[in-house]
């Protein structure tokens, strides 16, 4: 299964190139001239408080949201003109889901493996998330912690190069989270760039080589978690003296 | 293609299990039919023919307008558009797969209850199968824009109120189940502009029925076609601009 995720040709040095990224919602400018980059191989979070952009930022990168100006180029490609060569090797995993009441585990990975068509075997998928008992449920039916392991599930079945996880661990129990951090080694031993916006600020010192902080639209911190942590201080306590 | 074709497999298989939307396109249609056609309770204006007319029409509203409406509403408040808009499917795809269900369930439609009313007695022989084809085809394309443009931009409880609520108000009033000849003369006026009377009419004209009145000061039927056409163009152009795939 881990074969799956190995990127095997790299023509670019980064998986993403994010530079004066400008979201506006009306007059309101929620992204404000971002600019930060994620490495292959490696796991960039993407923090900050509530309304701070970690999400219009990401859905932009993501090719959902449109930017009012900037660049984004995704496994070197431009996301406003990006073709499905490329786009079938973006995971994603959006906040809210995105997968109807009725459709049920199995089902719906399947046709996500379908739909990517790089190889991914859905049952392995299904397993791999620890839904396997579960794979006859309908989204309605499941936990919060195991919609989100589902809604994980659809971002791994294009067996990413790059992986956008926006809040993986919300209402997750801690097996759960123990799960989603292994799936995330996973990925990153494989040389995929995981761009993962979260709150849970633990879960990122643990998990991130590298932290983005966002602050009213933005960048007010980005370094590596080592140099961010250096000398024993805490994450959570950086954050919240660069973004007070 | 393949994509295309595994949506449209995904749309056929929820739209199966989905048994509000079953009831509304097909066991609605097949019951107002048999029971309308066995027991004598319409007006004698009422021929078989107009009932079958009304009854394809009804079925059309209901799939194109009513059905898709409610359930690309509910997708869109779920998100399910925005992620299926990120995979190698994108929208374009999506769209055709969303049309080729809509048309899949249209064939199946127009087959069953051609069948029940061939069973009722009522004669195939004056049948015109190329203009039941584009009557159908353009009624699609007006009935799918309205629905398009309701579930693109309300909530989905909204929509789902606003697209039932029109569905009755078109039945009752909009020349479908009571012929637009057969209206009081405001209503008939009105129901002469509307893409429901004029579907019904051009339905009932393809059947072999006879056509009557002025549409569009132009006489039946190709009064009636013109405004079916006219709504046929406006009704999608309108959705591809009010639609939002983000609820």
């Amino acid at each position: 299964m881990s074969t799956v995720f190995v990127v095997n040709q790299r023509q670019h040095n980064n998986a993403l190139d994010v530079r004066n990224l400008v979201i506006r919602y009306g007059d309101v400018t929620a992204v404000d001239a971002v600019s930060f980059s994620a490495a292959f191989g490696e796991v960039t979070a993407v923090l900050g408080r509530n309304g701070a952009g970690k999400t219009s930022t990401l859905e932009a990168c993501e090719g959902v949201r449109r930017a009012a100006s900037g660049t984004i180029r995704v496994l070197g490609a431009d996301i406003s003109s990006i073709n499905n060569d490329v786009r079938a090797r973006i995971g994603v995993m959006l906040q809210d889901g995105g997968i109807a009441p009725n459709a049920r585990v199995r089902s719906l990975v399947r046709h996500y493996c379908t739909l990517y068509a790089r190889g991914v075997d859905a049952d392995e998928l299904v397993a791999k998330v620890g839904l396997h008992d579960r794979r006859s449920s309908t989204w309605r039916r499941l936990s919060g912690g195991e919609r989100q392991r589902f809604s994980l599930a659809l971002a791994l079945a294009a067996a990413p190069e790059i992986a956008f996880l926006d809040e993986p661990t919300a209402g997750v129990d801690l097996d759960g989270r123990e799960m989603i951090r292994g799936i995330i080694a996973d990925l990153v031993h494989g040389g995929c760039g995981v761009v993962l916006a979260t709150h849970d600020l633990d879960e990122a010192e643990r998990v991130a080589h590298r932290a983005v902080v966002l602050h009213q639209g933005k960048v007010a911190l980005n370094d590596t978690i080592a140099s961010l942590c250096a000398g024993g201080r805490r994450l959570e306590d950086v954050v919240r003296e660069a973004t007070r | 293609m393949r994509l295309v074709l595994a949506q449209l497999r995904m749309e056929l298989t929820t739209l199966v299990r989905n048994y509000e939307q079953l009831l509304l396109i097909m066991v609605i249609p097949v019951g107002v039919l048999v029971f309308f056609g066995n027991v004598a309770v319409l007006p004698g204006s009422i021929t078989l023919t107009r009932l079958v007319a009304s009854v394809l029409t009804l079925s059309l509203i209901s799939t194109a307008m009513v059905s898709t409406g409610i359930a690309t509403g509910f997708e869109r408040s779920y998100h399910v558009l925005k992620r299926l808009g990120v995979t190698p499917l994108g929208r374009g795809r999506l769209i055709w797969a969303k049309a080729g269900s809509v048309s899949v369930v249209e064939l199946a439609q127009v087959t069953v209850l051609v069948a029940i009313a061939v069973g009722l007695g009522w004669s195939i022989v004056e049948l015109s199968w190329w203009r039941l084809a584009l009557a159908l085809l353009l009624g699609t394309a007006a009935f799918a824009g309205i629905g398009l443009c309701l579930a693109g931009r309300l909530r989905a409880e909204a929509n789902l109120a606003a697209q039932n609520g029109l569905y009755l108000v078109l039945l009752a009033l909009g020349g479908v189940i009571i012929p637009v000849d057969d209206l009081p003369d405001g209503l008939g006026a009105v129901a002469r502009y509307l893409p429901s009377g004029a579907l019904a009419e051009v339905v009932h004209a393809s059947l072999g029925g006879a056509s009557s009145g002025v549409w569009l000061f132009i006489d039946a039927p190709f009064g009636a076609w013109l405004v079916l056409a006219i709504w046929a163009l406006i009704a999608p152009l309108a959705a591809a601009r009010l639609f939002r795939f983000d609820g």
